[in-house]
């Protein structure tokens, strides 16, 4: 039987963004390595270069995943659920960049590897939220089900970080994280790397989403053929697939 | 509406009958409040503590309460009957809910008492603003508690999956109650700031919960 189209699809998109990737991470390299030094902090202030951009892919995917699965309780279409999923697996492993590279930074500009600062605690937080998304999709039986239970969790995740961001400013957490992002002013020759960054963090998100999307499609397909065979009482050899 | 009532008339009816939600629950708080004592040293700053403390007990009986809450559902099928009532499944939510923030208000009221107790503090003059703060905390607690306890129940780790769903979507009603029950305890003012994020992550966990029960249910 010859694939359907979003069976070719998601393939042929995943390996025009290895190369998008490539080309990303190459001119992202160059543009980083020859950035020039920032006064005060010196070379550890270049981690901004990897831990800004992380936390945007995070907060991408875990947007999306509140889409995907808005999208599932709406359409019921399984590929919606397997959106979802893959977006909360590649946004927490983002969001585990965004937590390592934090405290490094952190360590060598403000003396501690971790402080109750505003964003840093509401990135924390929603990490805890999407590392429960997952359990809570291992945790539960049933395809169906799981979809349904991990759509609406996904969707409370991100109606609370609105309300994190309120309750951690009410506790004084607006403190000591860099400010000169908020106020656009990076400095001469910054710009360019730092957006690029950005760039390479979306494509690299991308990649990972659809190789990721890809593998859920693969095992939906097994699990499908599994079950036909089965239905058609197979010896279970593999070679019945 | 009826349904409404007639779940949360359940509810209140079959713990009537055993009691043993209650009293777990009433007993569950006493015990964290007990072992909160001996781990914080009273007498070095235990008056700025209290409000933290007690409200960790607040949030630890009601993740107890919260898991007995669908349990007993899951006895013959009990759960696939509310599911199937012809009603809005925003209302079973609503009946479930209020069950679990009364007995929880209950629980509050006797923590509470035994909680100025054993650290000193003066609950008692500002007894009214403390009930509207617990009263809120507790709307948080029960609203998105509610709906993940009905999620967690059919998980293979129900026990766990609770707490590891509730507790990380908990901080704004955690914070807001201890920032204004410190403020009560301080002898000033309800601080508007802290009880205005009670009441819009009340209104947000309830609106989220009410909808989305529909989907939890649809088995």
């Amino acid at each position: 039987m010859p694939p359907s189209s979003p069976d070719r699809v998601i393939p042929t998109l995943h390996r025009a963004s290895t190369v998008a990737l490539g080309v990303c991470a190459i001119i992202y390299g160059i543009l980083v390595v020859n950035a020039p030094l920032d006064s005060e902090q010196g070379v550890i202030q270049k981690i901004l270069y990897i831990h800004v951009p992380c936390a945007m892919a995070a907060y991408l995917g875990f947007l999306l995943t509140a889409i995907g699965g808005g999208l599932y309780l709406w359409k019921r279409d399984e590929r919606f659920d397997r959106f979802a999923a893959s977006a909360a697996e590649v946004g927490v492993f983002f969001c585990a960049l965004v937590l390592v590279t934090g405290p490094i930074w952190g360590r060598g500009t403000w003396g501690t590897w971790w402080s109750w600062d505003l964003r840093l605690t509401v990135t924390l937080l929603l990490f805890l939220v999407y590392l429960s998304y997952l359990l809570l999709r291992s945790f539960t039986e049933g395809t169906e089900r799981t979809a349904r239970f991990a759509a609406v969790y996904g969707i409370a995740g991100l109606a609370v970080i609105p309300l994190n961001y309120f309750a951690i400013d009410l506790a004084g957490g607006r403190s000591i994280h860099p400010q000169n992002l908020e106020g656009g002013s990076l400095g001469v020759g910054m710009v360019m790397p730092f957006a690029m960054g950005a760039v390479t963090a979306i494509v690299a998100f991308s990649h990972l989403l659809l190789g990721r999307i890809d593998i859920a499609r693969l095992r939906a397909q097994l699990a499908e053929r599994e079950a036909e065979r089965e239905m058609r009482g197979g010896d279970g050899s593999p070679w019945d697939i | 509406m009826n349904v409404f009532l007639a779940v949360l008339w359940k509810d209140l009816l079959t713990e009537w009958r055993d009691r043993d939600r209650l009293v777990a629950m009433g007993i569950f708080a006493l015990l964290v409040v007990i072992v909160l004592y001996f781990a914080a040293a009273p007498g070095v700053g235990s008056e700025a503590r209290a409000p933290g403390l007690l409200w960790v007990a607040y949030v630890f009986a009601s993740v107890l309460g919260l898991n007995r809450a669908f349990a007993l559902e899951l006895e013959n099928e009990a759960l696939s009957g509310l599911a199937l009532a012809p009603a809005d499944r925003g209302w079973i939510f609503l009946g479930k809910a209020a069950a679990s923030l009364l007995l929880l208000l209950i629980i509050q009221a006797g923590a509470a008492a035994v909680f100025a107790l054993a650290f000193d503090v003066a609950i008692a003059p500002v007894a009214l603003p403390f009930a509207l703060v617990a009263f809120l905390g507790a709307l948080g607690l029960c609203s998105v508690g509610t709906l993940f306890a009905a999620i967690a129940v059919r998980t293979t780790f129900r026990e766990v999956m609770l707490p590891l769903l509730l507790l990380p979507l908990m901080i704004p009603v955690i914070l807001g109650s201890v920032r204004a029950t410190n403020a009560l305890l301080l002898e000033e003012a309800l601080p508007w700031p802290a009880i205005r994020l009670l009441l819009v992550t009340d209104a947000v966990f309830l609106i989220v919960s009410f909808i989305s029960f529909e989907y939890v249910l649809d088995d």
